[in-house]
């Protein structure tokens, strides 16, 4: 090739990548001051009398939800918020393991903000005002990330603790089945 | 020509002894029959005390049997040659489906039986076939306490005396029930969720006295054990395991017997400040009382959290034993089994009391088949170590050194920061965890079921939230040399030498029963209730119950004279947790490490909680 | 040259000194036997460097104004040179020998440096785990007395004249520590446990900086070091043990409810108060610091305010949340931080 075709080649590349590049990574540091926008009590239940369908997703689900950056921030606040404690790295243990695909109060990025905000019976505290609602959203997109959920670009692809299997990248997409299976 | 027949003659009672006994291969090919180590000593046994070991009356009124906790029943229509034919008597289904890890009790032909979370307590008429109910009582425990239990929502017992029914619930609460009418006489609520308190243990009931200690060293609890008044509930004395010797109840009666645990307030010196308030030493385990000299033995549970690097020092006083005066709750003697324990090595495992030959006479120690490994033989009087032999393989200690008592950790085998430290044996539930031996007075022999696992353990920094776990460490467990999980072993402590040793491809996790007939019981994780021969181990008979075995076994008079065999099945505990919390066996890490070690545990059974009673048929 | 471009040259070398008077964090500070060490190096370096130099560019010059004579035409092709003036072999000989001796003289010099900083490790008087994480450093003091124990965070004092072997653990990814006016840099990587010594020689403030990038706010990583007599350092370890000072008036108190009860426990560690959070930096006594969010700001009150209420736009990536408070819980919390003194 001549060196001018070489840089118009070069200069073709580049411009092409442009456009695109930037959308995955929004890095919401500040987020929303909390006050009284909290996740808003996102019902695990599949039945709502008088409608035809379940309520829509969250706005903010879109912000956090296959964000790679809230994925991130929510494993280190994971081990931090002692989640693994209870939950291990997805295996379950005082709590229902996070990285199958039963989800005893709901799947969607929303229903589990509102989990962990809220707490539920059987022993999940509530951690709404110990943790700030822009916290609450990068673990809700963490655990999500569990079961293999979000898209793969955005998961994180190796742990901060000894190796506990495939990483997340590998693992097979997830799905949300039906039964939301309540066992006590 | 004699000499080649001669040949001949040896090979052929070989072969027939080979097929006589237990030789054969099972199809697991972990689970083997027992290998006998050593022969049956003769000359004087270990015997327990009599006060604290009084003749059987075919009653089993408390989990240990006895203040001694020998577990031993002296019946003895129940031989190694009739236990073949032992049949179902009557089953009862409690209605739960976790860890069952506590005992049924018998008291003059009626039987109690306390389940785990939510905590049911039954009585059952054994004078009517089938052993109806005759009253229920639920104490209704906080559901949220769930969400604290670290190692599944068991309860170890209840405890009969006087008339009553003495037992503790999930959520930190004690109960005294009529055992009779089953309404309740009092509760009292001791420990609190909000601070990842939960109670699990059976109580203890001496003296007019009801013992009660707490759970959560995982959980970033301070460890204590208090005293109730056995009629009224009200709190007589209660005695912290960590902070200043004034709550310790540490006072002019305390006399450890090694200069490591001599001192004025180490249960705040030993750590760095404020670390003792929330540093573990609970009181989760096995109380055993020596009602000559008033004394109540326990153990406390590991200093929290386990990532050793935040709580530099000798961490007094946990994974250690105490022995206390049960009247005023002052502490006689301490003695630390693990300062600055690095691998979660509680000290809580039964302590059974035996008097044995010493000299011209006896000496009053206690037998501790220790969760580092080491089996302890101790003398009762002041905390002096006698002897301290490992009963499992072990790597990760060098050994005790009897002058200073202090144990010797390998430094290779040391957590680092930020790195995995590997191939630690025993791992974190040690060369046996809660589940308690047996000592038959009989064989002189302790029966000890327990397991053979070692661990790749990493550290981070734990932050302590209260209410929520406080650890700071990633585990993964594995089988130890020769690749069985379990083993059960008959030690004889006064040569401290193992007698006969059973493989089992799956940890044990349950009690033991010896009984006067020279039958021993236990059970396996996937079910199996087996008989052996107390003296040489050969299993003589096996039941498969509907979940794995992790509960006491008792050995009971009926009303009918005959004397029964009764065990609770329901899998589950730390080692169970894979199926009776629905783990997910693809993080290894899950119930600190032990998914990985029993990944198999869920396609060997399910979760249940069924009585089972045998007997001999008429 | 133009009397105003002399002028400017000449003030050249003021300014480089001037860099020099910022001892706080200078290479130059020599404020530990290390820097000391570097600096001798340093001077002996530019010594030999110095005079090499100066003598190539003689030479240079000497070349450039000599004049050619007809004997030298061709000195190169003819490979004659020693012929073209009689001193040139011996100064081609000496020059030799001076490169020789000049490198040895550096190898010699650098090999004792490198050897008696190797060797201050070995004796070391006072031991302290600092451990990075992002974007703040976790200093613990360690004595053998465990209750003796002392954590603080961003702000390390030394005494003046012990060796102190500093232990460098990382919590998250490679950070390197870097006091220029006492020493030189030293990696803090995951996973593996490096350290560094230093022998304080001077009394004063100085000032440290995380070298390698470690993520969005490496460059707001700093350390400021206060170097004091053993007495001073001892009063301040006796005085950080101690727990935090109890709220007196009832604005303190709503503060110090919000912060042991709310969000701020989770993360910090207060001693003496229910607060035990180990994840982030230690507020005992946080009111006695010289600074703010590892040197992002100085310690004031205004920059206490702005930073609890919006830590996000101050040191914007930070872990530290913007919770948003409202005007009411802000000055109750400010005000119970203030007495942590």
């Amino acid at each position: 090739m001549s060196s001018r075709f070489r840089v118009r080649l070069l200069l073709f590349g580049a411009g092409a990548m442009m456009p695109g590049a930037c959308d995955r990574e929004e890095h919401h540091s500040r987020a929303k001051p909390v006050g009284e926008t909290v996740p808003g009590g996102e019902s695990p239940d599949t039945i709502f009398p008088g409608t035809s369908s379940a309520p829509p997703l969250d706005a903010r689900a879109k912000l956090y939800d296959n964000n790679a950056n809230a994925i991130a921030m929510g494993q280190t606040l994971y081990t931090q918020m002692n989640c693994v404690g209870c939950h291990s790295h997805g295996g379950g243990g005082m709590g229902p393991p996070l990285m199958d695909d039963e989800w005893r109060y709901g799947g969607r990025i929303d229903q589990i903000a509102t989990t962990i905000a809220e707490g539920r019976p059987n022993g999940m505290p509530a951690w709404r005002g110990k943790l700030t609602e822009h916290q609450i959203w990068d673990l809700a997109a963490y655990v999500r990330s569990l079961s293999g959920l979000p898209s793969k670009d955005a998961v994180s692809s190796r742990t901060e603790s000894m190796s506990t299997g495939t990483p997340q990248t590998l693992t097979p997409h997830g799905d949300i089945k039906n039964s939301d299976t309540a066992q006590q | 020509m004699a000499r080649v027949s001669g040949v001949f003659l040896i090979a052929g009672a070989m072969a027939m002894s080979c097929a006589l006994s237990a030789c054969k291969r099972s199809p697991n090919s972990f689970t083997s029959g027992p290998t006998v180590l050593a022969p049956l000593g003769g000359g004087a046994h270990a015997l327990p005390p009599a006060a604290a070991a009084p003749a059987d009356d075919g009653n089993w009124t408390m989990p240990g049997k006895n203040y001694a906790a020998t577990r031993f029943s002296a019946l003895n229509q129940i031989t190694p040659a009739n236990v073949g034919k032992l049949a179902l008597a009557f089953t009862f289904s409690t209605g739960t489906n976790k860890g069952f890890e506590a005992p049924p009790l018998v008291v003059n032909g009626t039987m109690y039986v306390i389940t785990p979370f939510p905590n049911y307590l039954y009585a059952l008429d054994l004078t009517k076939p089938g052993a109806p109910t005759k009253w229920m009582f639920k104490p209704k425990p906080a559901a949220a306490s769930q969400g604290v239990a670290c190692c599944d929502v068991v309860n170890r017992g209840a405890v009969y005396d006087n008339g009553r029914i003495f037992f503790n619930t999930l959520d930190g609460q004690t109960f005294a029930v009529d055992a009779n009418s089953g309404q309740m006489v009092w509760r009292t609520q001791l420990g609190n969720i909000q601070r990842g308190e939960t109670i699990t243990m059976a109580p203890l009931v001496a003296d007019g006295k009801v013992l009660v200690g707490n759970s959560g060293g995982e959980m970033g609890v301070r460890g204590w054990i208090a005293a109730l008044d056995e009629g009224s509930g009200k709190l007589l004395w209660k005695a912290y395991n960590t902070g200043p010797d004034k709550e310790v109840l540490l006072g002019s009666r305390f006399h450890p017997f090694y200069a490591m645990d001599q001192g004025k307030d180490l249960g705040v010196k030993s750590w760095p400040p404020d670390a003792w308030k929330i540093g573990g030493a609970t009181t989760w385990g096995w109380l055993s009382y020596d009602p000559e000299t008033h004394l109540v033995y326990y153990g406390t549970s590991n200093p929290g959290p386990w990532n050793p690097d935040q709580r530099p020092g000798d961490n007094k006083w946990s994974s250690g034993v105490f022995a206390r005066d049960i009247g005023t709750g002052q502490a006689v003697w301490f003695y630390q089994s693990s300062p600055h324990d690095l691998f979660d090595h509680d000290d809580v495992n039964e302590i059974i009391l035996a008097d044995i030959p010493w000299g011209k006479g006896r000496r009053p120690v206690l037998f501790r088949p220790g969760r580092n490994g080491f089996f302890y033989v101790i003398d009762r009087r002041n905390g002096q170590v006698l002897s301290a032999t490992p009963y499992g393989y072990i790597n990760s200690y060098k050994g005790v050194d009897l002058r200073t008592g202090r144990i010797i950790p390998a430094p290779d085998k040391e957590p680092k920061p930020g790195r995995v430290t590997r191939d630690i044996c025993p791992a974190s539930p040690g060369a046996k965890d809660w589940n308690p031996a047996a000592f038959s007075p009989v064989t002189g022999l302790v029966y000890i079921a327990h397991i053979n696992l070692c661990q790749d353990e990493g550290h981070s920094e734990a932050n302590y939230i209260s209410g929520t776990p406080y650890v700071g460490a990633d585990v993964k467990m594995y089988a130890g040399p020769g690749g069985n999980r379990g083993v059960f072993t008959a030690w004889d402590p006064i040569r401290r030498r193992p007698v006969f040793e059973i493989k089992e491809d799956l940890p044990l996790w349950s009690p033991a029963l010896a009984t006067g007939g020279n039958v021993v019981f236990y059970g396996t994780m996937d079910g199996w209730f087996k008989a052996i021969d107390a003296r040489n181990g050969k299993l003589l008979w096996k039941f498969k119950a509907g979940s794995g075995i992790i509960g006491q076994p008792i050995s009971y008079k009926g009303p009918d004279g005959r004397q029964y065999i009764a065990v609770i099945c329901g899998v589950g505990g730390w080692a169970g947790a894979i199926v009776s919390a629905n783990m997910d066996p693809s993080d290894p890490t899950g119930a600190l490490g032990f998914v990985n070690a029993v990944k198999d545990l869920p396609l060997k059974t399910t979760a249940g909680g069924i009585l089972y009673v045998f007997a001999l048929p008429r | 040259m133009s009397g105003r471009r002399y002028a400017r040259a000449a003030l050249l070398p003021l300014l480089l000194g001037a860099c020099s008077y910022q001892h706080y964090q200078s290479d130059f500070g020599a404020a530990a036997t290390e820097d000391r060490q570097f600096l001798t190096l340093f001077w002996i370096f530019m010594a030999v460097c110095g005079v090499m130099y100066a003598l190539v560019i003689a030479f240079l010059i000497a070349g450039l104004a000599h004049r050619r004579t007809e004997a030298e035409a061709n000195v190169v092709e003819t490979g004659r040179h020693h012929r073209s003036h009689p001193l040139m072999r011996t100064t081609l000989i000496g020059w030799t020998a001076l490169i020789g001796v000049g490198l040895a003289a550096l190898a010699i010099a650098s090999f004792f440096a490198d050897r008696s900083m190797a060797e201050a490790a070995t004796n070391e008087k006072l031991s302290i785990t600092l451990t990075g994480n992002q974007w703040w450093w976790d200093i613990v003091y360690n004595s053998n007395d465990a209750s003796k124990t002392m954590r603080t965070a961003n702000e390390l004092h030394l005494p003046v004249g012990v060796p102190t072997r500093i232990l460098l653990n990382s919590a998250d990814v490679i950070h390197s520590l870097w006091i220029p006016s006492l020493g030189g840099k030293q990696d803090l990587i995951p996973g593996r446990q490096n350290d560094i010594t230093f022998v304080p020689q001077k009394i004063g403030i100085f000032r440290g900086q995380c070298a390698e990038f470690c993520g969005t706010q490496h460059a707001h990583m700093a350390l400021v070091v206060v170097v004091q007599s053993y007495p001073d350092f001892i009063k301040w370890w006796d005085h950080q043990l101690q727990p935090a000072v109890a709220p007196r008036t009832p604005l303190q108190l709503a503060g110090y409810q919000y912060v042991t009860n709310g969000p701020c426990s989770a993360c910090h560690n207060i001693g003496g108060t229910p607060a035990s959070g180990t994840v982030a930096p230690d507020l005992t006594h946080l009111a006695s610091r010289k600074s703010l969010a590892a040197s992002t700001m100085p310690m004031s009150e205004g920059n206490l305010y702005g930073w609890v209420e919006d830590p996000q736009s101050l040191k914007p990536g930070v872990k530290m949340p913007t919770i948003g408070l409202e005007p009411d819980k802000l000055h109750a919390v400010v005000a119970y931080l203030e007495t942590l003194k």
